[in-house]
This record gives structure tokens, sequence and C-alpha cells, in this order.
């Protein structure tokens, strides 16, 4: 962080979008000065993702100026906000799969490249090597999209936005990036900051993130939105991350932060599940572990320690060489998710939107959906029970949506969540396994996941939980496994008011 | 950078498309950049089959002949069907429109029903007519956004009908020759309606491989979304691209009539099924955003190399039907990217 006063690339005064309904973005200023990573963190529905949508002229605001290198601007569409120099990475990405590195960096702006009529391909090849070197990519600019990893993906988009804001003569481009480490490994992750740091001599970059340390790591300055309004902002060098929280929610949290007070002590009788020699070869060695009724285990490791292949295997998705997986005293079928989800195992996935919810269905839909035996009247089901049921499940677990029949893919992330989470409480499960129960859920919503994991407990339920921080992990479990390299190598218990620290705990992991 | 390097996971890639590896070294690896290293390899294996099948009278130059000048036609229609698959669409027009064009060739050349003599001029007529019927389509698809498989079907009938209307069912000999020539010479003993085939193939995989049309198309068939959201002109190169498949129709019904030296309308009838199923074979993905005009043709040589094959054995016509329909389906089940696919309606 430079002490000196930088003159603002593009300043944004004033800001404000309405909805019907709501008021997305309320007289919000916003600047951005050359070479400098700025990280914008906010909850969601803070207003984080409409200001970006001004940004790049996707959304026009009602009110306020933005001002362009000294010129005040107007931003018709994201084609037009690119020819200022301006692009984003969105989440989701915007490669076309089946085209090649080079197609897709090219794409819709291959004129230059003409010979003839036809397009030179050395001519592309050789820019592409160029732009491609700056961001790291090593792979074959041939390869389909389809076939790349998301890092190498998110690189390309970002030699892409490089390329056509050269290509457009903007000197120092504006690049958005939405979430981009959600979907990378930790090694990618690493790459991804240690490229935009180069890329930082020659362009700003602005960074959402929900992973408030990483903001704090890798930004010059943070900037906070809470219901679209500026907050506060501050030099990322020395800024405390549970400041950061309390000003992003607006309230202190309490010391307890996962609940470990309402932590129960699991009874040491009734085991729920039992793994017994499970073994996959090539992922993770024979490894013998058990959950209690109402017990929490939190199982961690690096990517590539094999936990989350032992998560597979015990819920079906994969099939094990050996060994066995009991669940409430009877064996599972390998490799059979059904007999999993029969026998009483729920599974959160990491990735709810293809795995955990049907999107196109309502939330009573989704709550009743592995319940609608129990709610027949009679040969069919009766809309009078469903109702009921959905109504109840999404009180108690604080679920916001305007009604029960509205369709999940209109929920905030942390609702999708809450939803997934009513629907295996509403299934009476033994057994629930959470991968990443809070991965890309703000902070508020994820206040009330570990709530309702508690209240998991409370009710039985044993878990079996991969979390995204190590902090979170230790707080929410009573015991911890340690896998490391395919084999477990520790077990801590974690008694209330008594957890082992992080510290502890990483030498075992590494 | 190893991470950068990790291939996607092992388990988004199964039910992916399959590849076939060959050991060739840089032949090879073109070969699947190419993506017909599988057709060339089913080609060679059929060829290889009826060559021991037949006792080599497969082999002979008269039945390579044969067999080049009867893939033609269904070359050129696959290759006008094969776009509209490649955009994730299906085009199933083809009936309807050579039905219509064929008519029209009876009606407007030299003939021994009206005193009209349009002579060369029949070329562009057929195609503009095709290009009309295909342009009509496109816009079904595009501007009143109905899905190109019910549009197209639809097409098919009204123009069936329309043809059957205009002919009123008869037959018209055709007294004009030229084309009939054309038709049925050869260059060097090669059939010159399968050369003209080869040009239009090599001259459209050249479009698709080297300009901003291709690409487009190739965007579109991968992801429409983010084509139009990285400033693709979607409907534009819908139109196109049905209007250029209604050109191939076109040519497609001038020659099959002329080769005849008669037009009637019942001439259009089954040549939807050898085309989709040369689409198919060739490696077009259904999904689209996989295939090319080559693959097209070698779809279409494959699948009248197996029906030649059948007829020198003397299988019976009706188990040489259902051969073909086994081929269509197998041929789909080890092509399509079931990536893509969360689910089959």
């Amino acid at each position: 962080m430079t002490t000196e006063k930088k003159e603002p690339m593009f300043e944004l005064r004033g800001i404000t979008k309405s909805y019907p309904g709501v008021v997305a973005l309320d007289a919000v200023d916003f600047v951005v000065s050359p070479n400098e990573i700025i990280g914008l963190v906010g909850e969601n529905g803070a207003g984080k993702s409409t200001l970006m949508k001004i940004l790049i002229g996707l959304v026009q605001p009602d009110a306020g100026t933005l001002t362009l290198r000294g010129r005040s601007v107007t931003l018709k569409d994201p084609a037009d906000a690119m020819r200022y120099g301006i692009g984003m990475v969105f989440q989701d990405g915007s490669l076309v799969p089946n085209l090649s590195i080079m197609e897709n960096l090219f794409l819709c702006h291959e004129i230059g490249f003409r010979k003839f009529g036809f397009l030179s391909r050395r001519a592309m090849r050789e820019t592409a090597r160029g732009m491609l070197e700056r961001v790291m990519v090593s792979e074959d600019q041939d390869t389909r999209i389809a076939e790349v990893t998301p890092a190498v993906r998110q690189m390309v988009e970002i030699a892409r936005l490089l390329w056509l804001s050269r290509l457009y003569g903007q000197a120092n481009p504006i690049l958005i990036l939405d979430e981009p480490t959600t979907v990378l490994t930790e090694g990618e992750r690493d790459t991804l900051f240690a490229i935009l740091q180069s890329i930082k001599k020659e362009a700003s970059i602005i960074l959402i993130s929900h992973r408030l340390q990483e903001v704090v790591e890798n930004s010059d300055r943070i900037v906070i939105l809470k219901d679209g309004r500026n907050v506060t902002e501050m030099p990322a060098s020395g800024a405390q991350i549970t400041d950061i929280e309390q000003q992003m929610v607006g309230h202190a949290f309490t010391a307890d932060r996962y609940l470990e007070d309402e932590q129960i002590v699991p009874d040491d009788e009734e085991k729920v599940l039992e793994v017994q020699g499970l073994a996959k070869r090539g992922a993770f060695e024979p490894i013998s572990f058990f959950v209690r009724k109402g017990e929490i285990v939190s199982l961690v490791g690096l990517v590539g320690s094999g936990k989350e292949e032992v998560c597979r295997c015990v819920n079906g998705l994969a099939k094990a060489d050996a060994g066995t997986v009991i669940l409430g005293g009877k064996k599972l079928t390998p490799g059979s998710p059904s007999d999993a989800v029969a026998s009483g195992q729920g599974h959160i996935p990491i990735d709810r939107r293809s795995e955990g919810l049907a999107l196109g269905m309502t939330v009573a839909e989704n709550v009743n959906l592995l319940v609608l035996a129990r709610l027949r009247s009679g040969l069919l089901v009766s809309p009078a029970r469903e109702r009921n049921n959905a109504t109840q499940w999404i009180e108690e677990c604080r679920i916001k949506t305007p009604s029960a029949g509205t369709l999940c893919a209109n929920l905030s992330g942390g609702n999708q969540q809450k939803t997934v989470i009513a629907k295996w409480l509403s299934s009476q499960v033994k057994l629930l396994v959470l991968d990443h129960p809070t991965r890309g859920v703000d902070v508020g919503a994820k206040d009330d996941i570990y709530r309702l994991v508690r209240k998991l407990a409370r009710q039985g339920i044993g878990m079996l939980v991969m979390c995204d921080t190590l902090e979170e992990d230790l707080g929410l479990g009573n015991r911890m496994l340690v896998m490391k390299d395919g084999r477990l190598v520790g077990e801590l218990d974690c008694p209330p008011k008594r957890k082992p620290s992080p510290k502890d705990v990483i030498g075992l992991i590494v | 950078m190893t991470g950068l390097r990790e291939k996607v996971e092992g388990g988004k890639r199964a039910g992916g498309r399959i590849r076939i590896m060959l050991p060739l070294g840089t032949a090879g690896a073109w070969l699947r950049r190419a993506g017909v290293s599988g057709q060339i390899l089913s080609l060679i294996i059929v060829i290889a089959i009826f060559a021991i099948g037949t006792r080599g009278r497969f082999l002979s130059p008269a039945n390579l002949q044969v067999i080049l000048s009867l893939a033609a036609i269904p070359t050129i229609i696959a290759v006008g069907v094969h776009q509209v698959v490649v955009l994730g669409g299906i085009d199933l027009s083809v009936e309807g429109v050579v039905a219509l064009c064929v008519v029209f060739v009876g009606l407007l050349l030299r003939n021994k029903f009206n005193a009209n003599d349009v002579g060369l001029w029949i070329l562009p007529i057929t195609l503009g007519l095709g290009g009309v019927a295909g342009f009509v389509s496109g816009i079904c698809n595009t501007k009143l956004r109905i899905p190109s498989f019910i549009g197209t079907l639809g097409m098919s009938w009204i123009l069936w009908g329309l043809a059957v209307f205009v002919s009123r069912g008869q037959t018209v000999a055709l007294l004009d020759t030229r084309f009939q020539e054309l038709v049925t010479g050869t260059v060097f003993g090669i059939p010159l309606i399968a050369l003209i085939a080869l040009a239009l193939v090599v001259f459209l995989q050249i479009i698709q491989d080297r300009t901003r049309f291709g690409r487009y198309l190739y965007a579109i068939g991968g992801d429409e979304v983010l084509a139009r959201q990285a400033g693709v002109n979607v409907t534009r190169i819908k139109i196109v691209v049905f209007t250029l498949a209604g050109f191939f129709y076109g040519l497609a019904a001038l020659f099959l009539s002329t080769r005849l030296g008669s037009s009637q309308a019942i001439t259009g009838n089954n040549l939807l099924f050898p085309a989709v199923t040369a689409v198919a074979v060739g490696g077009v993905a259904l999904t689209g955003g996989i295939g090319g005009a080559k693959n097209a043709a070698l779809g279409a040589l494959i699948v009248t190399a197996l029906n030649d094959g059948l007829i020198l054995l003397n299988v019976n016509p009706y188990a040489q039907e259902a051969v073909n329909g086994v081929v269509l389906v197998a041929a789909v089940a080890l092509t399509i990217d079931r990536r893509k696919l969360g689910f089959i309606k």
C-alpha cells in the first residue's frame, strides 16, 4: 500500500439504483485508482453485484455520475464497458466449452487476424502465446475449454480481458473478479493471487469474495457495503477480519460464534455410522472410524488427502474397494446412493446448485421431496399436509423466501443451503454428510447454518462435516479426524471451551 | 503451476466422448484433433468386412464407382443438415424441400408436360427455392422462437403438400439431358457428382475452420448464451445456417430429378433418415458444437458403403433397414457428449 494519494482512474459518485420494492444501491461512492486491488465485501444483497453490473454497463444507475479517466461516461452495455477497458470474470465463467483456448481468447474480435478473408492461425497463435504467458497458462492452445480446470478457464478469461483492453488501446484496464477462488484448490488460489499481483502493475482489480482472509491478504484497500450503502473502507494492511465481519453484518458477534455452549455430549453407546477398513485404491488406505448419535465429526485434510473420496464412499457416490459402511446397524450396499438414502443418510453437497436442489422446483416441493410418503392421505399426496410440512420447516430453518411456492432458483445462496438442510431435517435422517456447508454463503446466513447444525445434533443426528476453514471445523466438531496422503493420521477431541487451536492441528495436516 | 495443469477430475469426464487413440504419431495427432479418427476407422472396418465377405467384389472398380456416385447426394444433404445439428438444433425439412424443388425442376426444365424451358437457369432457381424454404425455417426458429424440431417438421409437411398440389401427383418426364450427363459423367473414372460433393465439403470445411462465421457457428453450438454474451449475432448465424441447408437440399433435388430423368414429388421420400444417420455416424454431436462438413461426408460414405455391401451380400432388404436403425442408435450412443445432457427428454 503506497501512502501517496493516487489520481483516481474511475470514480462513481452518488450511485443510486432501485428495483421495484428495493433500493439496491443508495448514493454509493466507489473509486478505483490505478494499479490497486480493491477488495469489495458485503453480505449477499448488500448491493455488490448491482454495483458491479453498473460498472460493466449491464445495469444503468437511476442517479449518480461515472467519471472515467477524468471524463464523464455512460456505459451502454458490457461491450461498451469493454471498449473503455472494464471487464468482468463471472462466477459461472463466460467461455464457450467446445472451442479451444485460443478460439475463446479472440471470440468475436477476430477481425484483426484476417488475411484474404480467412483467419490467420499463425498470427492468432503468436498473440495468444504472449497473452497466455502473462497469466501462466501452459496448456496447449488447441485444448478445448471443456477439458481444462476451472483455474485455467479463469486465467484464460483474464487473458481475454487484458487482450481486449489492449485491442481498444486502454491502458490500465479494470478487471472485476467475482468470487474467483470458490472453484480453486489451495495451490491454484496462490497462483491466482501471484498472477493478480503481477497484473496489478498495469491494471486495477476489483476482487469480490466471501473469504475475508484472502481479501485482507491480497488487496490494497477494502470497501464494505451494507444494505446498498457505503459502510466504510480501510487499507487492507492491518485490517482485522472480525472487525470487517462486524461492519458487514452491522452488529458484533458473540464470542461463541460456533455455539459451543450448545454442543452436546454424545451418548457413548449408540453409533449411527461405523466405517470399518474402508479402502479405495489410489484414493485412501484402509480407514476405520465411527460417528455417534448427535455427534459432529469433522474430517480435515488438504485437497488430495482423500477426505472427499472417503465421504463419497460413505454416501455411496463412489464404490470402495474394500471395507464396510454400517449405518444404524445396517450394512450399506457399496456404491449405491439410493441404499444410503433409504437407510437414513443425508448428503449436503458442495455444489448445491447441481446436486442438492431442484432449482426449477419450489421451496415447498424441495422440502417435501423425500417425505412424500408421509404426506399422503389415502393414495394421493395431500396438498394441505404438504403445505403444513413446508411452512413448518421454512419457519424452523429461517428460510427467507417470499412464499413456500417460490422457485429455489430465485433464492440467495444461503437460503438455498437452508432449504437443502430443511429437506434432510424433515426426512428424519440418522446421518448427514455436510460437504462445505457454508461455502459461498454470506456471514449472516452462516450463523443460521451453524445454529441449524447444532439443532440437528440435538435431534440425535450424527454428522460428518468438511468445512471451508479450520476454525469452522474445530468450532463445530465434537471430534476431528485428520487425514493426510490417504491415511488417517490423527484424532482430536474438541470439547466445548477447550478446543485445540488451529496451530495444533495444522502440523498434522501438512 | 502444477495445480493449473491438472485436468478436470476423472468423475466429470466419465461418460464423455469416446476417443479412439491411433498409434500413428503426428498423423494420429492430426486425426484426433480433426475429430474423424473414429469415422475413418469405422470406414476401414466396413470396407474390410465386405471385402472379405464378398471375396473382393466389394473392392472392384465398378463397385467403388457405384458407392461414390450413390454417396454423393446423401453427402450433399447431410452436409446441409449437419450445420443445423452443430447449432444444437435439427432440420427435418429435407424431404419437403426436396419434393417441392423436384416438382419445380420438372415444371420449369424442358419437359413433356408444358412448354417451359428455363435451361441452365434451373440451377439458381432450385437453389433459390431451397434457400427460401431454409430461410423461412430459420425465421420460424429465431424470430417466432419455435423449436427447430417442430418448425422444420411442419415445414416438411407444408412443402410436401404444396409439391403434390402443384404437380397434381403426376410424374413429369424431363427432356433436357444436360444435367443428366453431368450427374452420370465421370472424370478419370471418378463420378463427377462425387467430385462436386467433395468440392462442396472441402469448401464448407474451410469456411468452418477459417472464418468468423465458422467460429461463431461452433460458439453457438457450444453455449448459445455465452456466445451471445461474447457478441455473436446468434439470430443472423442461425438464419444463414438454415438457408445454407436449403441451398444444399435444392442442389440435391436438382441432381436427384435429373438423374432419374423425371420429376415427381415422391422423389423426396426416404431422404431424411439416411441424412440424419450420416450426420450421427460421422460424429456430429446431436448436442451441438462438435463435428464439421468432413464428418457429415464421412458419415454419408460409411452409410452408403454399408448399404452397398449388404446388397452385394444379398441381405434381405428389410433386414438392411433394421441394420440402418441399429447403426443410427449405436452411432449416437458412441458420439453423444453426455456431459452436456443432465437428463434425456
